[in-house]
């Protein structure tokens, strides 16, 4: 009688644990996002592990002198210890060594840039601080490409890479650059470099805005040289950041597709990115060795980097809130610092947009004379009887341009409101959970996607397309698009949200508004500008996303990225440079309109 | 009028107990403060009986009606308790003005919108915050903030309400104006108070009974001034009254004849305690400097305020903390005589409870 009593009793208490438990929507987010997240990142994992020892049909098969779907580990044996015509060197080891190289590189130039603009900009009297501190994420803002199509379009001469045509440099100025300077590892990285530096300037500069001015003036009192404080006192304290920005350059530079593409490939200087694209047709199999070798370097770049932040969090604590901090006099030296700064932004970011635009109106290559101009290129028709090659139309007249530009803009907007809306989300769950096991498994798997190499999943989630015939074409971009970008957007919520003290949501919770009130009518408006951020940057990473999508289209006309990419490879140059100033001006047109519009902006999203 | 009843009720995080086997009974109409350091639960368990967290064991009553049984797997959410809750960092939602931020709740309550109007006048008026219905929070001070945030905590008017340390945060002026107001809501209202407090100036001034905890356990549950001069053991007696209360270690023989710190007394009480090791513990306003004191006592330091003056004084050895009222000084060093007046509190040394109260006579 007793027993029956207290089995009621336990069975009550249980049912009122679960019950109190799942009357709370953070655990109901949490769960939901920890089976979701499961199934579309670890599962893709899985499936791409599995390709690793599968035969696949077609010259793959004839090679391996195997079935087709047989279980093997010849591809490993292949990639990695073939002597025979230095197979492997050629397909794994050099690209791995290139890859390292570049990655390193292109990490201390951007921590370099990077930092040194970010003191500049907090703790000097830099003239023209607005204008730098405001162009300096420009081009983080652009495509990683730009940057490497205007190396190539300025630099480029006869006598090396394709051979095709001279470009500014050697037409105008008949300045014929060598072939190191204009392909291959230097340029690749310095490009890199400068298109990853805007997260340099947004970590360190962060920390050196917010550092508490006294940790410095206390060294001024005990009469410490300027430069003995800024080695001693602020290079310590940044030091966490500048390490994080190195992990984050490298990781991205790594898995950096198109920039390599475009500066590499014409000289035949490969990294493991384009090594894989190019190994992905003939033998898959090898080509998805090289990305889990790829997804391996990002596992461990951001165990890396969680202990660096984890370091970081102390060095927070011990800088509060600034006061007023002494700004360095730069004296004499204030102007010609200020001038080459901006020489050097105007060179990377405006001069390109007045390259494409150039290179898109000229007739024949190299020649930059007026009667070489039209706007052919761009509103022309009946083309086809007037050049040997490319389209028929200028592109503002090609449908296929407006289609792949209305597909673009679609995937953005789908991939942006579905990433951010589970960032926010996520970060609701995560922030109320804070310290529980569920909330820091969501927070690392929603963070994961970042670490796989864009190309990398775009591939696994090719491998697991043709395993579920009903995911294709825009379905599947947009899955791709916002799980990738989830780690942008989740990292902003559970910024926001841990900004917001939970007092604020409970203040509604005892007058009894149900959730979907209190998130719509009280949190969201709160932190509107921190969300907001949250689907800026992904619409805008979509927008100009090449390698996650080159895969994955149903063909290269689908996307502008793609379509630019195609005539690129063909060499239809004025197309494609058309094609690509469209591209950027639709990117900052979408970026400033938020921006002026709502207050949210890239640098509230980056790295963090 | 509702009556809260706690009834072994216990949170426990994980390992960490935060409140431990709780049982208090909050009579109707009452003020009542939870008062402890940090970290003792204090918080933990006005949010439980709120709602906002959930007890891990025991139950909960409001008003007659059990928001919450583990055993019976209940457990209402805090809108069906019909309380009020003042957040300590006010909670205002900065996006919406003062005359939104207090109607936002009443709108959910589906009340209509003339009723919604007449209820947030009348909170304005009040309050006294009528001129400042269309700012916005950061436009107003802490004290404005404050008022407020009772506004909207009183708007549907709740039968209890719950307090966080609401005046933490304003400067110590503005903290004895709200601390009047807030008593004499609490008789406008007719409703039953909660409040947490680390101040025991305020529980002591505020409250009708103060619930004293320490490391989740409840330590006295009393009205103020019998806690203050019957204190249930050397924690309380530590935590209430400032300056603190003179313990000095000693012993009393069979007799009744205390030894300590040097001295010797007579204890005279209704408890009989038999021969003990004890702690003495004298209020410092009991001690009484003047010429017909018992004994002789060297002034260690003074701290004059004009209203009292804290005498430090030195006895062979041992310190005493003594409170003498007016605006009187001693030079340091001077030689004074003093005595024991009204009641000494007698603890146990080994278990540090209260064993007994009563005249001690110097010797």
């Amino acid at each position: 009688m007793d027993q029956t009593v207290n089995r009621g009793i336990r069975l009550n208490r249980v049912k009122g644990r679960a019950r109190a438990w799942m009357s709370k929507p953070a655990n109901i987010i949490l769960l939901v996002f920890l089976i979701t997240l499961t199934v579309l990142t670890l599962y893709p994992l899985i499936s791409l592990l599995l390709e690793t020892v599968t035969i696949h049909t077609g010259r793959e098969a004839r090679a391996a002198k195997l079935a087709a779907g047989e279980f093997s580990f010849y591809h490993f044996q292949r990639l990695f210890l073939t002597k025979e015509n230095d197979y492997s060197w050629i397909q794994f080891y050099q690209p791995f060594l290139n890859t390292l190289i570049i990655s390193l590189a292109s990490s201390l130039i951007a921590i370099l840039f990077g930092g040194v603009v970010a003191f500049l900009v907090t703790r000097t009297n830099l003239k023209y601080k607005k204008f730098v501190s405001a162009v300096f994420t420009f081009p983080y803002i652009m495509p990683s490409w730009t940057l490497a199509l205007f190396w190539e379009a300025f630099f480029k001469n006869v006598n090396i890479g394709l051979k095709t045509s001279n470009g500014i440099m050697a037409a105008v100025f008949h300045v014929y650059m060598p072939e190191w300077f204009v392909y291959g590892a230097f340029p690749i990285a310095l490009v890199l470099g400068l298109h990853y530096a805007p997260f340099a300037y947004i970590l360190i500069g962060g920390i050196l805005r917010n550092m508490d001015a006294n940790l410095e003036e206390a060294a001024t009192i005990l009469k410490t040289s300027r430069p003995r404080i800024i080695w001693r006192i602020t290079l310590p304290i940044v030091k966490p950041a500048m390490l994080s920005t190195f992990l984050l350059v490298f990781a991205s530079s790594m898995s950096a597709y198109s920039v390599p593409v475009f500066l590499g490939s014409p000289v035949r200087y490969y990294v493991l990115s384009t090594k894989m694209k190019s190994l992905m047709d003939s033998y898959p199999g090898q080509a998805y060795i090289i990305v889990a070798v790829m997804i391996l370097f990002g596992v461990a770049i951001l165990l890396l980097n969680q202990k660096v932040t984890n370091s970081r969090k102390q060095f927070t604590t011990v800088t509060g809130k600034s006061g007023q901090i002494s700004k360095i006099n730069l004296g004499k030296a204030n102007r010609p610092i200020a001038i080459l700064l901006v020489v050097i932004l105007l060179l990377v970011a405006v001069v390109p947009l007045l390259t494409f635009a150039m290179e898109s109106v000229i007739i024949k290559a190299g020649d930059y004379s007026l009667s070489n101009m039209t706007l052919d290129f761009w509103i022309g028709t009946d083309l086809e009887k007037r050049l040997d090659q490319g389209d028929s139309t200028g592109i503002l007249l090609n449908p296929k341009v407006w289609n792949a530009l209305g597909y673009s803009l679609g995937l953005a907007v789908t991939c942006a409101l579905v990433a951010g809306t589970c960032g926010i989300l996520v970060g609701y769950g995560v922030a109320k959970r804070r310290g529980s096991k569920l909330a820091s498994w969501v927070n690392s798997l929603s963070f994961f996607p970042y670490l796989m190499p864009s190309l990398a999943f775009g591939a696994i989630y090719l491998a697991m397309s043709s395993k579920i015939p009903w995911l294709r074409g825009f379905l599947l971009l947009g899955l791709v698009g916002s799980v990738k970008y989830l780690p942008f957007a989740s990292r902003s919520g559970v910024n926001a949200m841990l900004q917001l003290s939970g007092e604020i949501e409970e203040a509604a919770v005892i007058t009894g508004v149900p959730w979907w009130k209190r998130m719509l009518r009280v949190i969201f408006p709160i932190q509107k500008s921190s969300f907001l951020s949250g689907y800026l940057l992904p619409m805008v990473s979509c927008m100009r996303e090449l390698s996650l999508f080159v895969l994955l289209v149903p063909t290269s006309n689908t996307i502008l990225t793609t379509m630019l990419m195609q005539y690129s490879e063909k060499g239809w140059a004025q197309f494609g440079n058309a094609i690509n100033l469209l591209i950027i001006i639709v990117v900052l047109l979408v970026n400033f309109t938020v921006n002026k519009l709502t207050g949210a902006s890239i640098d509230k999203g980056v790295g963090g | 009028m509702p009556e809260i009843i706690l009834k072994n009720v216990s949170k426990r995080f994980g390992k960490f107990v935060a409140v431990d086997n709780l049982n208090l009974n909050i009579e109707s109409n009452s003020f009542i403060t939870l008062l402890g350091p940090s970290g003792c639960g204090k918080t933990t368990t006005l949010r439980m009986i709120a709602g906002l967290e959930t007890p891990t064991e025991g139950s909960i009553t409001i008003d007659g009606k059990t928001v919450f049984d583990a055993d019976r797997g209940i457990n209402l959410p805090p809108n069906k308790r019909d309380v009020g809750f003042l957040f300590q960092n006010y909670a205002l939602w900065p996006h919406m003005t003062v005359y939104q931020n207090i109607a936002f709740g009443l709108e959910n309550l589906k009340w209509d919108k003339k009723r919604i109007q007449e209820r947030v006048k009348e909170l304005l008026v009040m309050l006294r915050i009528e001129q400042f219905e269309k700012r916005y929070p950061s436009e107003l001070s802490g004290g404005q903030q404050q008022r407020v945030a009772i506004a909207r905590t009183l708007a549907p008017g709740p039968k209890v309400l719950f307090m966080d340390e609401p005046l933490s945060n304003l400067d110590a002026k503005l903290r004895m104006e709200m601390r009047t107001e807030l008593k004499r809501l609490h008789r406008d209202t007719d409703s039953t108070f909660v409040y947490v407090t680390h101040d025991q100036l305020e529980a002591m001034t505020l409250s009708t009974r103060v619930c004293i905890m320490e490391t989740g356990v409840l330590q006295q549950y009393a009205p103020p001034l019998e806690m203050y001069n019957n204190p249930a053991n050397l924690f309380v007696a530590d935590f209430m009254g400032n300056p603190t209360m003179n313990f000095i270690d000693g012993h009393i023989n069979a007799g009744g004849e205390v030894s300590f710190g040097g001295m010797k007394a007579r204890y005279e009480g209704k408890e009989q305690i038999g021969e003990k090791d004890v702690v003495v513990g004298i209020r410092p306003e009991y001690i009484h400097i003047d010429e017909e004191g018992a004994r002789e006592a060297t002034v260690y330091s003074t701290l004059p305020s004009g209203m009292e003056t804290t005498v430090k004084l030195d006895v062979n050895g041992t310190s005493l903390t003594a409170v003498v009222f007016g605006d009187v000084d001693y030079p340091v060093d001077a030689q004074v005589k003093f005595s024991f007046h009204k009641a000494a509190v007698i603890f146990d040394q080994a278990t540090g409870k209260n064993i007994g109260r009563g005249k001690l006579t110097l010797l």
